[in-house]
């Protein structure tokens, strides 16, 4: 890896653009998403924006369980985010369906099956603190030798 | 009639203000709203059918996730309605701690609607302050309940856990200093003159519309309509002498005004609680039978009601769950959002209204 690609990688992961999208869930994780701005966890300090706009996105995190309103709709969404893009699934929603996966119900978890997943927070909702260092951890991923994978 | 509109705008479900997906088509003359509409149906997962032919301590947990925001009162509205019905009886001390808790729930959804209205009208600096008052405020909640958002802690006949005494007095510093911090950014919003730009006299709910509309809790409160408040036909409350607060111009700046003032109000009633704190049990006896009940209660966002059929092992057969929030989303669409004068309002004026997408659409 030359020097330039080295200090690119470095420098684009320090530079993260959020959006975030509830398919279905009881927004407790919305509101956990939202704590993250909070000055106690000040998601900005390393250098993650959240400003919930696909078109500029480099992380979606996926919350909810997939209801049918959302049927296409989820992966029109993830096509109009540039690449390169990952996604996270915030709570057990998007993994299993946590509790609303039951007889009866109208979801259809898991999100993976829709979209390609990179990163799971399970909890039911996770703390800030753990949503935090799952896109901190997906973060340097983003773009690392991008333009060598193209 | 036939209308001239130039253009219908739709606002969402992917919005940068929005907590939740939800769409709202307005139709404009320029810039002047003419009239908007709401759609809904990106969050129906039919909790309710989920719900029918499951043991209570199963519905319990699933009541509780019908909305995240607010979900110590969904459990209380359905324990309580469940007490009703078999007539359990509650210890005195589980009662002042179920409002203590139910209380700090409240104020930190109307913190995080205040929040969103600030951040909406792009005053960054009062919501940031805002959201660190509100991690206190589920400091609280976490140290009595043992969770920040979805805590089932109240149970048939009582609740889960005691409030311990050196809790009590780190509750009461918390008060202490919460009361300062929100009175502080009260006075910072109601002298704010961008915020006055913004706010003051935008998105009129008139105390005739909110009654037509069915608009409930903060939203009607701010119109007019102090009677609305379902924590007056609460015993507890009752025996807190509790009285509702209400304004009268119905706008914009009302509404997250009233929000300010209940959180403070909220205050004096935790502090009301600790002060008459009896010790005693926290659990009574008592298991759910067979019955039939309607019951309500005071969501931060306004009337709740469950209605709930059970057979005598304590099943539910039968249960129908109204939320406040779609009152207050037809009272926005239909009274507030028609006469805006910019489509720039209609995000904060449809914000101010506080609408909860998930316990909506269920």
């Amino acid at each position: 890896m030359t020097l330039l690609q080295s200090l690119k990688n470095f420098v684009r992961s320090k530079s993260i653009h959020v959006a975030y999208v509830d398919v279905g869930s009881c927004n407790g994780c919305d509101v956990e998403v939202l704590a993250c701005l909070a000055p106690r966890y000040d998601i900005e300090q390393y250098g993650i924006f959240v400003h919930n706009n696909p078109r500029e996105a480099d992380v979606l995190l996926v919350i909810g369980a997939y209801t049918p309103g959302w049927e296409g709709k989820l992966e029109g969404l993830w096509e109009k985010i540039p690449d390169p893009k990952v996604a996270v699934a915030i709570g057990n929603c998007p993994i299993s369906g946590c509790l609303f996966n039951r007889p009866h119900t109208l979801v259809d978890p898991p999100v993976s099956k829709h979209i390609p997943i990179a990163a799971q927070v399970p909890g039911c909702p996770p703390r800030p603190t753990e949503i935090l260092s799952a896109i901190l951890s997906v973060a340097p991923l983003v773009y690392r030798d991008y333009e060598v994978r193209k | 009639m036939k209308r001239t509109v130039d253009v219908s705008i739709p606002v969402g479900p992917v919005h940068p203000c929005w907590k939740e997906p939800t769409r709202v088509k307005c139709e404009t003359r320029g810039e002047f709203v003419l009239s908007a509409e709401v759609e809904l149906g990106y969050m129906k997962k039919g909790i309710e059918r989920i719900m029918q032919g499951r043991p209570w301590q199963e519905v319990m947990f699933l009541a509780e996730r019908v909305c995240g925001i607010c979900s110590v009162i969904h459990n209380m509205v359905f324990i309580e309605a469940l007490e009703k019905m078999s007539s359990i009886e509650v210890p005195e001390r589980a009662a002042l701690l179920r409002v203590i808790v139910n209380e700090l729930d409240r104020m930190q959804s109307h913190i995080l609607a205040n929040f969103s209205y600030c951040y909406t009208i792009e005053h960054e600096t009062l919501g940031m302050y805002l959201l660190d008052s509100r991690e206190k405020v589920l400091d609280e909640l976490e140290r009595i309940t043992g969770a920040r958002i979805t805590c089932a802690y109240m149970v048939p006949g009582g609740v889960r856990f005691d409030l311990r005494s050196e809790d009590a007095l780190h509750l009461r510093a918390s008060m202490d200093m919460l009361e300062k911090e929100i009175t502080r950014y009260t006075g910072m919003f109601e002298h704010g003159p961008l915020i006055a730009l913004r706010s003051r006299g935008i998105g009129i709910l008139t105390r005739d519309a909110a009654r037509e509309a069915c608009a409930v809790g903060p939203t009607a409160r701010a119109s007019g309509l102090p009677e609305s408040d379902r924590r007056l036909h609460h015993p507890t409350y009752r025996k807190l002498g509790f009285t509702p607060i209400s304004r009268e111009e119905g706008d914009n700046f009302a509404r997250i005004m009233m929000r300010f003032q209940e959180m403070l109000q909220s205050i004096s009633l935790i502090r009301k609680c600790l002060d008459i704190l009896p010790v005693g049990p926290i659990r009574g006896g008592g298991i759910p039978g067979a019955g039939e009940i309607a019951y309500s209660g005071e969501a931060p966002r306004g009337e709740l009601s469950y209605f709930i059929r059970t057979d005598a092992a304590g099943r539910v057969i039968d249960i129908a769950i109204q939320t406040p929030s779609i009152m207050n989303i037809e009272a926005c669409c239909h009274y507030m959002l028609t006469g805006v004068a910019s489509m720039a309002d209609v995000p904060s004026t449809f914000v101010s209204s506080d609408p909860c997408i998930a316990c909506t659409e269920r």
